[in-house]
């Protein structure tokens, strides 16, 4: 023990950043020079590097060796079952890119019908959860169950709630039920609101917004019971109106949780395709087909086709350009500021 | 998978080895756990494969073992004509595989990788025989022309409920399902397989390809609402429900319906009819392998595992079977045994035909090797049931995407 103490202390005043060795080296008890001291750091690394050893392990196979692979696997053909893969270089690429009069009507349309999502989603996202917030900041009194109730989709198994959608939006569903019994029969969609192609994507839309506003809203939420009270009635003895405080006050206070409620809505709306797996199966026709379910069904639903590669090039470039529409969005809302 | 437990019990009360059956649905889970498997060397011994499909896959890939010196002509001799090339690598399937990107690469001519368990096809239509009769239809259309008659007087009597649906979600299935049979007929042989074939001045643009278009538009304003953001399932529901009154299958359907609480005896069957100036009036359906059996390569019980693929193509056996799992065998069924599987699959028995004057929905040699039937039948479910293209532009688009796959192919 005594030993280990004096180890300690001798060690500690290099570790001060005194930048004295001579100091440190005098400091030190009998036999421990530079050379225990070597010793000791090493065993202290060891120990380190053994406790943080299974997260790195774990990383190493999850992340690395899948991340890896999947990368080659982009440039080869494979079906899965093959024993070997067949390297084709670029040409997943470019027969993602335009190269292919196969594969590139599909890309090209899927990366229209994302562009929609991914303007859409966050935007609408936002448009809806701020505004909740603020009511629901406002409410004095089941202010906790309420925000449980709007936090409920969120908690909701997805796939579930998907297939309720589904019956909702049936041309006999509730959407329509509820249409009519209101009176306005005429807005009913016979076909139901999957099955018309000119609604099928903005009720997609509709309800990947659903899904995303309660986490949105909850932010927000967090965001506004952190402002300081002080502003904002330093704002009303100016005069300033609900409207006003909310808009010139409170919304660019907001800002950094719009980043990132919008980053997070990105993200979702360009790699997610569960919905429209489940929902649409991206018909009617095409009309919902999106990037991350092209890339899932040419991995998957590709009848053993050998579109492995392609479907990691596709996820690939999807990542490339999940990357860009950060940077941009980021960089967009600090001119913003 | 009470059909195969059934068998199951009885092969081991016949030879003392033991079968255990799993079942694994839907398909990409089954494949996604068959990749598993194989790359971990766990493989059951017996795979239940799509004959002409996973099996030649599997089999290129190494996993599966060639039957071919195994299945002698005694074991064949009990299978309908019609199925016996079913899961061998013949010259069509060969030249295939040689066309880059085609998923039964590494086969050898004359291997054989499953034999037959169910056989069927596709292009069946199911009618509410009640809802049939009440409307003055006591006999199965034969025609294009009657079936859109019986349509019609349907939808009139049971406005809500008369249309057809057929599962638009997995847009390949009006396709193949519905027009394909109906154009076969209309065209004869050739001239339908020219639709998909390299020269676009035969193809869907052409005055045939037209016609085939028009014919198949009739049925438009009979289908019931939201068909085309049903599954397949979904589709065979609303028809068990009665929410429609028309569904398109396949002989597999009937056993769904059955599970799903529709009454067998309230159906009248019969395969989509050609037009009356067809140049296959009267058209029959020719049954293939819809699923065959297989065995893994690296089967550590391949005597018995072959054993227990011949006990189930015996006569007996595979009628019994047909009758619990309400599939139609791949055996050539005597009367006798044909009577046991029921009024209904005997109705799509007798549908059953075989030469050019039958339509083959299993044979595809015809079409490019990278043809995707869904990405064609998306483009086709957007001029019906969605009305937002023409006959023009649908053959147009039809013809290009067609065009595009033989290209790939010379490549």
């Amino acid at each position: 023990m005594t030993t280990e103490t004096g180890t300690v202390r001798g060690v500690r005043p290099a570790g001060n950043g005194h930048g004295d060795g001579n100091r440190t080296a005098a400091g030190a008890p009998r036999g421990r020079g530079p050379l225990g001291r070597m010793r000791e750091k090493r065993k202290q690394a060891a120990w380190g590097y053994l406790f943080v050893a299974p997260a790195i392990l774990l990383f190493a196979l999850m992340g690395v060796y899948t991340i890896v692979y999947g990368f080659s696997l982009s440039f080869a053909q494979w079906n899965g079952f093959w024993p070997e893969w067949h390297w084709k270089g670029f040409k997943n690429y470019t027969d993602l890119l335009g190269g292919s009069p196969t594969y590139w009507p599909i890309v090209k349309k899927a990366a229209t019908n994302t562009l929609w999502v991914v303007i859409g989603v966050p935007l609408l996202t936002v448009l809806v959860a701020f505004p909740l917030a603020l009511v629901l900041n406002s409410v004095k009194r089941f202010q906790g169950i309420l925000r449980s109730i709007y936090f409920l989709p969120y908690v909701t198994t997805g796939i579930a709630v998907y297939f309720a959608w589904n019956y909702i939006l049936e041309p006999g569903g509730a959407i329509n039920l509820l249409l009519k019994t209101v009176g306005l029969g005429s807005l009913q969609e016979p076909q139901g609101w999957l099955g018309n192609p000119h609604t099928a994507l903005p009720t997609m839309i509709v309800v990947m917004v659903w899904s995303a506003v309660p986490v949105a809203m909850l932010l927000y939420l967090t965001g506004l019971q952190s402002l300081d009270g002080s502003l904002l009635e330093a704002a009303q003895i100016d005069g300033a109106g609900w409207l006003r405080s909310t808009t010139t006050i409170v919304w660019p206070l907001m800002k950094p949780i719009t980043v990132v409620v919008i980053l997070l809505n990105v993200r979702d709306s360009l790699q997610g395709f569960q919905s429209f797996l489940i929902m649409t199966n991206g018909g009617p026709g095409d009309s919902t087909s999106v990037l991350g379910l092209e890339t899932y069904r040419l991995a998957f639903l590709n009848e053993l086709s050998p579109t492995l590669g392609l479907a990691s090039a596709l996820g690939w470039l999807l990542f490339i350009a999940a990357l860009v529409v950060a940077f941009i969005n980021q960089r967009a809302m600090r001119r913003m500021g | 998978m009470a059909a195969l437990q059934a068998a199951a019990k009885k092969f081991t009360a016949e030879t003392g080895t033991k079968v255990n059956i799993q079942a694994v649905t839907p398909d990409d889970a089954f494949l996604t756990k068959v990749q598993a498997a194989a790359r971990t060397n766990d493989l059951p011994d017996v795979l239940e494969v799509h004959a002409n499909g996973d099996d030649l896959a599997f089999g290129g890939a190494g996993l599966l073992e060639d039957l071919s010196k195994d299945v002698d002509r005694t074991w064949l001799d009990q299978y309908l004509p019609q199925v016996l090339a079913d899961g061998t690598v013949t010259e069509d399937v060969y030249r295939n595989s040689q066309t880059e990107g085609s998923k039964t690469q590494g086969v050898e001519k004359g291997q054989r990788f499953s034999v037959p368990l169910t056989v069927g096809t596709q292009g069946v239509v199911y009618m509410n025989k009640s809802r049939a009769e009440e409307a003055g239809i006591t006999e199965a259309p034969t025609t294009w022309e009657g079936f859109v008659d019986a349509l019609a007087k349907i939808k009139k009597a049971h406005p809500s409920n008369g249309g057809m649906t057929i599962g638009v979600k997995q847009p390949s299935t009006a396709l193949e399902w519905l027009m394909q049979p109906m154009a076969y007929g209309m065209l004869g042989k050739d001239r339908f397989e020219a639709l998909f074939g390299p020269d676009a001045a035969k193809g869907w643009s052409s005055a045939d390809g037209q016609k085939v278009l028009n014919t198949y538009n009739q049925v438009t304003p009979y289908w019931v609402p939201g068909t085309q953001s049903k599954g397949i399932d979904e589709a065979d529901l609303a028809f068990a429900q009665g929410k429609a009154s028309f569904d398109i299958g396949g002989t597999y359907t009937l056993a769904f319906l059955a599970e799903n609480g529709y009454d067998a005896d309230n159906l009248m069957t019969f395969p989509v009819p050609p037009p009356k100036d067809a140049a296959i009036p009267r058209l029959q359906l020719s049954p293939f392998s819809l699923t065959g059996l297989s065995v893994t390569k690296k089967s550590e019980h391949k005597t018995e595992a072959l054993k227990w693929l011949k006990f189930l193509s015996r006569d007996g056996i595979a009628a019994d079977f047909g009758k619990q799992a309400l599939d139609v065998p791949p055996n050539a069924l005597d009367k006798n045994q044909s009577k046991t599987l029921g009024p209904v699959l005997n109705s799509m028995e007798t549908a059953f035909g075989s030469g050019a004057k039958a339509y083959n929905a299993g044979y595809t040699a015809y079409r490019p090797s990278l043809y995707d039937p869904g990405k064609v039948g998306a483009v086709l479910a957007q001029f019906t049931p969605l009305k937002s293209r023409t006959a023009k532009s649908t053959g147009a688009q039809m013809s290009s995407m067609i065009k595009s796959y033989w290209a790939e192919q010379k490549k």
